[in-house]
């Protein structure tokens, strides 16, 4: 087990096992999604046991569908908290929104309404969820491309009441905020001010594509500029939150990722010494 | 407690699930277009991304299909496929499990046997890469066993151990899948259908055809028969004589080549 500070990570992924294993200590943890591994043995399971030796380990589920008003998936829970047994996570996180309903699930993550409805029922279950794990959740606000007449509240509203109501904490997706920010026409920076300071566990950063009339979070590119920008803003805001990157798609060589973070630790870093003086 | 499935929050899931099924077009009233763009296209990337993300599952699952079909027909089966078998499963892992059936039974697909065993093997490989890791035994400890022991001996396989039979020569086609422009993988008639076993011995997933009699010994082997029984097995094709030399070569092979899993005997405890 790792006894450096937890700060700056990357999300474990297939294509980089073997530099991870043969090179440790060049990033302080890794974020592991939570299905990959909900397998009964392999590959997946040899690596992520073998790179668990060696560094803190976060798990990021895709399928909790705490949103859904389908009822909570009892398997995939037990499965989550047997990998959990196995992982010993620093903590378990997932998404604010629904995938999928009546028993099928659509492989997306679908934003919620901002209602008083959806608060009530979402608080509900992420109560639940946490009795059944025996931790609290860590929620990540998810990028969004429609917006419902119906909604109430704000996003940034939704997700900082549903921390005190439920509490449970936040994974703070800085490139949803902005790639919703951006669709949605709010600004950013309210959204991060509004975020319950003591809730924010992580913050996540990637890639999007820009399609003109609005943006898809793709991760399949380089973090932007603009997004860059509201990190150091979130950094200023919550300081000593653990970052990671997230690169799903056209996944680089491990050393580009590296660089990618190095300018999160440089970023984090000048923020300190602004701060401090 | 909330979470019915009436109310505002049920209609607008349900509406919107539909929207990405194509069953209805309902869900547009309930989204409001924004400067930049109108709420069909904000909702298409919701619509297309369901399509678009399970076809790339298909594609990474089964390589060897986009060799055999190329793209065009890959998409044409993968989006009927995905009209007809949405995701059951919180893990896109066992999205593809029911392709084969699925091509089997539709039209056109059904007219592409070899395309249907090309699936059923591609997904047999994937099963055996992640299927529960058992250590195989060394041949040793079964040459320590007393004579007697061998007369109500019995085995299990690895639980990554599948056979498959099959009608086309996919296993081999599937090794040139790289090699050839999509759609340009030619996959020949075997001369009679083979079977063939697919495991994972430690953490890389072999293939190899078996011999007539070693199918027939490796079923019998797997139903639980003893070792006396696996030799009569055996004796069908090679006659009394043979059949015990070549039932212990054929159970030393397996042994050797990670098959085995574990023994046991009312003599010896395994």
């Amino acid at each position: 087990m790792c006894a450096a500070a937890v700060d700056f990570g990357l999300g474990l992924r297939p294509e980089h096992y073997e530099e991870i294993a043969a090179s440790p200590g060049r990033v302080s943890w890794f974020e592991a999604l939570s299905e990959n591994y909900m397998v009964p043995g392999g590959s997946p399971l040899h690596w992520l046991d073998r790179i668990r030796r060696d560094y803190p380990i976060a798990l990021h589920g895709v399928s909790l569908s705490i949103g859904s008003i389908d009822p909570l998936d009892e398997r995939y829970l037990d499965d989550l908290k047997a990998l959990a047994d196995r992982v010993e996570p620093m903590w378990i996180s997932d998404h604010l929104c629904f995938t999928g309903l009546r028993g099928l699930n659509v492989h997306d993550l679908l934003p919620l309404p901002y209602t008083e409805e959806a608060l009530d029922h979402v608080a509900e279950r992420v109560k639940r969820v946490q009795d059944r794990l025996g931790r609290r959740l860590v929620l990540e606000n998810v990028s969004s491309y429609v917006t419902y007449a119906a909604s109430e509240l704000s996003e940034w509203e939704f997700i900082a009441e549903l921390g005190r109501r439920a509490d449970c904490d936040i994974l703070l997706d800085i490139n949803n905020v902005y790639v919703s920010a951006s669709n949605h026409e709010f600004d950013a920076q309210a959204f991060l001010r509004a975020m319950p300071r003591e809730r924010v566990r992580q913050f996540h950063l990637a890639g999007h594509t820009h399609k003109g009339s609005h943006i898809i979070d793709t991760h399949d590119h380089p973090i932007v500029p603009d997004v860059w920008t509201l990190y150091a803003e979130a950094v200023r805001l919550f300081p000593g939150v653990p970052t990671m990157i997230e690169r799903d798609a056209d996944i680089p060589p491990y050393e580009e990722l590296l660089a990618e973070l190095d300018v999160a630790r440089g970023i984090a870093a000048s923020v300190a010494r602004e701060v401090a003086a | 407690m909330s979470g019915t499935n009436t109310g505002s929050l049920g209609d607008l899931q349900r509406a919107f699930q539909d929207y990405l099924f194509r069953s209805s077009d309902a869900f547009q009233a309930a989204v409001r277009d924004t400067k930049k763009a109108d709420r069909v296209t904000l909702l298409d990337v919701y619509r297309d991304g369901y399509a678009l993300r399970l076809i790339e599952v298909l594609t990474n699952d089964y390589p060897g299909l986009m060799a055999m079909a190329g793209p065009a027909d890959f998409d044409h089966v993968a989006r009927a496929y995905i009209a007809a078998h949405p995701s059951r499963h919180p893990s896109v892992r066992w999205f593809g499990r029911d392709l084969a059936d699925f091509m089997a039974r539709t039209a056109p697909y059904d007219k592409a046997p070899a395309a249907v065993e090309m699936v059923r093997f591609e997904w047999t490989l994937g099963e055996t890469f992640d299927a529960a890791d058992v250590a195989p035994i060394a041949a040793d400890v079964l040459l320590a066993l007393p004579p007697d022991a061998w007369e109500t001996l019995t085995f299990t396989a690895l639980p990554s151990l599948h056979r498959r039979t099959f009608a086309f020569e996919v296993a081999q086609a599937w090794q040139r899948r790289d090699e050839v422009e999509p759609g340009n993988l030619e996959v020949g008639r075997a001369d009679e259908p083979v079977t063939w076993a697919i495991w994972r011995p430690e953490r890389i997933s072999s293939f190899r055809s078996l011999d007539t009699d070693e199918a027939a010994m490796l079923e019998a082997l797997v139903a639980g028969r003893s070792f006396p029984e696996l030799c009569e097995t055996v004796a069908a094709f090679t006659g009394d004589d043979q059949a015990p030399a070549r039932a212990a070569w054929l159970l030393r092979t397996w042994v050797e080549g990670g098959m085995i899993a574990g023994f046991s005997s009312r003599a010896a405890a395994g």
